[in-house]
């Protein structure tokens, strides 16, 4: 037992040597008094900000689910927004590297920033964070013009819908994103907030969880009087319509049956926190305040 | 001078040559597997390019940054879970043991989900709160698992076992409730650290940690004859005089830390600690005294050309390295198996 | 001198009594054979001597010393044990088996010293294990197993030997060998030998004292002549046979109602 002791002794002079040598590591050194000129985008609506910005000539990669615009298709891949490859990343070269703030990311950037890479980890959960990432992402590239113009252009926009409606008589909308087994869209989203501006109220009510699977008791307790439902891109919107119209008539009680009020809405115009937000808002007041027919 | 050892009586002892030499041998085979992995990756990298500091930057950058650390981490990790089978299996009197087996995997998973679902923020020596709370959680399961063991005494290992098994069903229905309750981006995260990862760990985390593994696989070859009694049961190794309890406490604690430690640097990753073993001990034999040194350099070699795989085959994505091994693990397991299945029988 | 006394010894299992205030003492260098039925107790006391098992009362000296009281590795010093027979996990070679008798022994190195080697050598040529020196134990006979384990037992070198069941697989000739071996380091070396056997008639013609479990009278322990009478064999045993003499040793066939000779049974 007494070599075991000696070993544990050996061991605590190796972690001391090694702390020891730590200290005299110094990390390598960056140039950060240039504004980036290859910057690496690591979420979609990351991307979109770039392009919104005007940067797409210095955007030296993207992921592989950055559609928007059609030119972010055309930008070398680093892998997707899940699975980001850090060996494309360096092999692209950046001088910014953007990512999200959830821990997948973050960890991304954590491993880069060790690398000797610069990095910024925006959490853009909600449209105040939203509008703030614009405002650092234009900063931190020297644009804090064109920042503040798209900003602008955004919040005009989205002024528009939502900002006559009487807070008393604000509609129920219930937002559902997936109809077997039921998925809706909570409180404290950015997709939530999005109704609010559009002039509506979200009738669920606080949940656990941000997406909830709901199940028939709450989608009546609910009481929604508007039904929106999201339809993929590749699905025809009013066929999915007439599905729906036909699948709520059990539930007859709920007001947004009795009157007819279900739509449906793309996809894409809510998934993304992004330069394109308004478009989302657009598309729920749309259903709103105009009866019938499908966006 | 007894005459069985010029004869071809004793094939099977353990000299003091052949362990030597059969280490060296496993040690330079590790170097060279590690050597080409690092050049393996998503993106090619040439060795003449990385140090033409002109042109040449990103291969240098890739190969420090990235493939190092990587292959460093993997081949450190892979010796720490051989080994750590190696011990269970013995102490277990059970070649069906692996580290996991006494509660490690679920205590660490429930520390990691914990960590994860309350959006812990800090970092302790650059670790990431699952990590730390991983480790955390993997050693004090050990301790509950073993408490439980001794109050089954009478029971042997099947006492040691049972409770294990008790507590990872436990803590894993525990695992699923903190996860019913999480949002879906903390439970995303969660399964991806536990499936199992490797990334580039920085400088002092590889030293540290480094240290930590190769003096547990020293400590552990050092109790390699005790081991082996022990391997024929607790009473039997006692009645040879060995004190049981305490190499049994001793090797449990070094083997229980030493998969600690590698699941807080890399998530869950199975099959290692299972088959290494047995396959060196359908090799070599299972005399520990050459079981732990070479298992250790065999599960290094084993993760290290898994990871290879696991960041090249679907690249730009990765496969979780718990797939990997399981996937090539099984078949190369059961070649060997067939091919010495006489050896086996010696 | 008495290498190992046993004092009023006691022991249950959860409340269900196997030994009851046993009481007897082995002389040093005398050869016990230990007998009684299945479930008498037999391969309690070897566990109870052996320090794996702790009586609930009573006490039990090997040389003069608690054996509870012995560290582990003195107490190894003094008794070499062969278990029943047993299957290990792993798939270790006679050999390396054997040299496992040695390991308080080896160097720092963590191998066999010099002296291990010519212990190791003896022990498997007493037992005529050196053929299959290098085979697996998982891969031989239970009986060739049972030689393997005799020999570990003899490697350690002890005074004291306690063999359970040593026989039970062997075949006629190596039980034969066994009981020579046996008799043949008590001879030679003075080491004590007590041995738990079904074959009474084997242990008759070797044994110094016998130990009877199971009576309901109470155990029964003395000189071999006085303990292995028909009238406590058919007692203890609940089953009547035929005594008949040898030599010096007396041997016991056990009669059934349809054996061939049952009219020979005492007191048709």
């Amino acid at each position: 037992m007494k070599k075991l002791w000696l070993i544990f002794a050996a061991l605590v002079c190796w972690t001391a040597g090694g702390v020891f040598i730590q200290q005299w590591q110094t990390g390598t050194d960056r140039d950060t008094a240039t504004p980036p000129m290859r910057i690496v985008s690591a979420a979609p609506n990351l991307t979109e900000i770039l392009f919104a910005l005007g940067l797409d000539d210095r955007i030296a990669a993207v992921t592989t689910n950055s559609n928007y615009p059609p030119a972010a298709m055309g930008k070398p891949k680093i892998g997707n927004f899940w699975h980001p490859d850090i060996e494309a990343v360096i092999s692209a070269g950046p001088d910014l590297v953007l990512t999200l703030g959830f821990e997948r990311q973050a960890n991304l950037a954590r491993r880069l920033e060790r690398a000797g890479y610069n990095t910024l980890s925006l959490d853009i959960e909600t449209i105040e964070q939203f509008y703030a990432a614009v405002e650092r992402i234009g900063s931190v590239t020297d644009s804090e013009a064109a920042a503040a113009e798209l900003l602008g252009r955004i919040k005009n926009r989205i002024a528009g819908p939502g900002t006559g409606a009487v807070q008393a008589k604000r509609l129920k909308v219930l937002l559902v994103i997936q109809r077997k087994p039921m998925r809706v869209v909570g409180r404290g989203t950015f997709v939530d907030e999005m109704i609010e501006l559009a002039g509506g109220v979200n009738a669920v009510g606080p949940t656990l969880h941000k997406y909830p699977p709901i199940g028939a008791e709450q989608l009546v307790g609910s009481s929604p009087d508007v039904i929106i439902e999201t339809a993929d891109s590749g699905v025809d919107p009013s066929r999915q319509r007439a599905e729906a119209l036909d699948y709520y008539r059990r539930f007859s009680d709920l007001p947004a049956v009795k009157t007819g009020r279900i739509y449906v809405i793309s996809a894409d115009s809510i998934s993304r926190l992004g330069p394109r937000l308004h478009e989302g808002v657009e598309a729920i007041a749309g259903c709103l305040f105009f009866t019938g027919g499908n966006m | 001078m007894p005459i069985f050892y010029r004869r071809e009586h004793v094939k099977t002892l353990l000299t003091p040559r052949k362990l030597i030499l059969r280490t060296c041998v496993s040690l330079v085979l590790l170097a060279g597997v590690m050597a080409a992995c690092t050049m393996i990756g998503s993106q090619p990298i040439q060795a003449a390019k990385m140090f033409d500091r002109q042109h040449g930057g990103r291969d240098y950058e890739i190969f420090v940054h990235v493939r190092v650390p990587r292959v460093f981490l993997a081949a450190l990790v892979g010796a720490a879970l051989a080994s750590a089978g190696v011990v269970f299996q013995a102490l277990l009197q059970n070649p069906l043991a692996d580290p996991y087996i006494l509660g490690i995997s679920s205590g660490a998973g429930l520390g990691a989900t914990i960590a994860a679902s309350a959006g812990l923020d800090w970092t302790l020596w650059g670790r990431s709160p699952m990590a730390v709370c991983a480790f955390a959680g993997a050693l004090a399961t050990v301790w509950l698992v073993w408490w439980l063991g001794r109050l089954a005494r009478g029971a042997g290992p099947t006492g040691l076992l049972l409770a294990g098994v008790v507590v990872n069903a436990f803590f894993g229905a525990l695992i699923m409730f903190v996860t019913s309750l999480s949002g879906s981006r903390q439970v995303q995260t969660t399964i991806f650290w536990l499936m199992g990862n490797m990334t580039e760990e920085t400088f002092p985390v590889l030293w540290i940690s480094g240290g930590c593994i190769v003096a547990s696989v020293a400590a552990l070859y050092l109790l390699g004859p005790l081991l082996n009694a022990i391997s024929f049961g607790r009473a039997d190794a006692r009645s040879l005089g060995i004190n049981t309890s305490k190499v049994a406490m001793a090797s449990f604690a070094i083997a229980a830390f030493v998969t600690a430690v590698a699941v807080s640097l890399s998530g869950l990753i199975g099959f290692v600690g299972l088959i290494v073993p047995h396959a060196v001990r359908l090799l070599v034999g299972p005399d520990h005294r050459q079981l732990l040194p070479i298992s250790a350099a065999a599960g290094a070699m084993f993760l290290t050309a898994a990871d290879t795989v696991a960041r090249t085959a679907v690249a730009p994505a990765q496969l979780p390295v718990g797939v990997v091994t399981a996937i090539f693990g099984g078949p190369f397991f059961l070649l060997l198996l067939i091919r010495h299945a006489k050896k086996l029988w010696r | 001198m008495q290498a190992i006394e046993v004092d009023n010894l006691s022991f249950s299992y959860n409340k269900r009594p196997v030994l009851q205030n046993l009481s007897f003492e082995v002389f040093e260098g005398s050869f016990l054979a230990v007998i009684g039925p299945n479930g008498s107790g037999k391969t309690t006391l070897v566990n109870l001597l052996r320090g794996t098992l702790k009586a609930q009362s009573g006490s039990i000296r090997i040389d003069s010393v608690e054996v509870q009281q012995y560290r582990t590795g003195a107490l190894a010093r003094k008794i070499g044990v062969v278990p029943q027979e047993f299957v290990p996990a792993f798939g270790f070679s006679a050999v390396e088996t054997v040299l496992m008798a040695r390991t308080p022994f080896y160097s720092r190195s963590g191998f066999e010293r010099e002296s291990d080697r010519i212990a190791v050598e003896k022990a498997l040529r007493q037992t005529e294990t050196m053929e299959f020196a290098d085979r697996s134990i998982a891969s031989l006979s239970a009986g060739e197993r049972q030689r393997v384990f005799i020999a570990r037992a003899l490697a350690q070198e002890t005074p004291i030997l306690l063999l359970d069941e040593p026989t039970s697989f062997l075949d006629l000739r190596h039980q034969v060998g066994i009981f020579d071996l046996l008799k043949s380091t008590q001879i030679k070396e003075g080491k004590t030998i007590v041995v738990v056997t079904h074959d009474i008639n084997l242990a008759a013609q070797y044994c110094d004292n016998a130990l009877l479990l199971g009576s309901p009278d109470g155990c029964r322990c003395g000189p071999r002549p006085e303990v292995l009478t028909r009238q406590l064999i058919e007692k203890v045993f609940k089953v009547s046979g035929f005594m008949g003499e040898v030599g010096e040793a007396a041997f016991f066939l056990p009669l059934g109602g349809l054996a061939r000779d049952y009219k020979a049974r005492a007191g048709y």
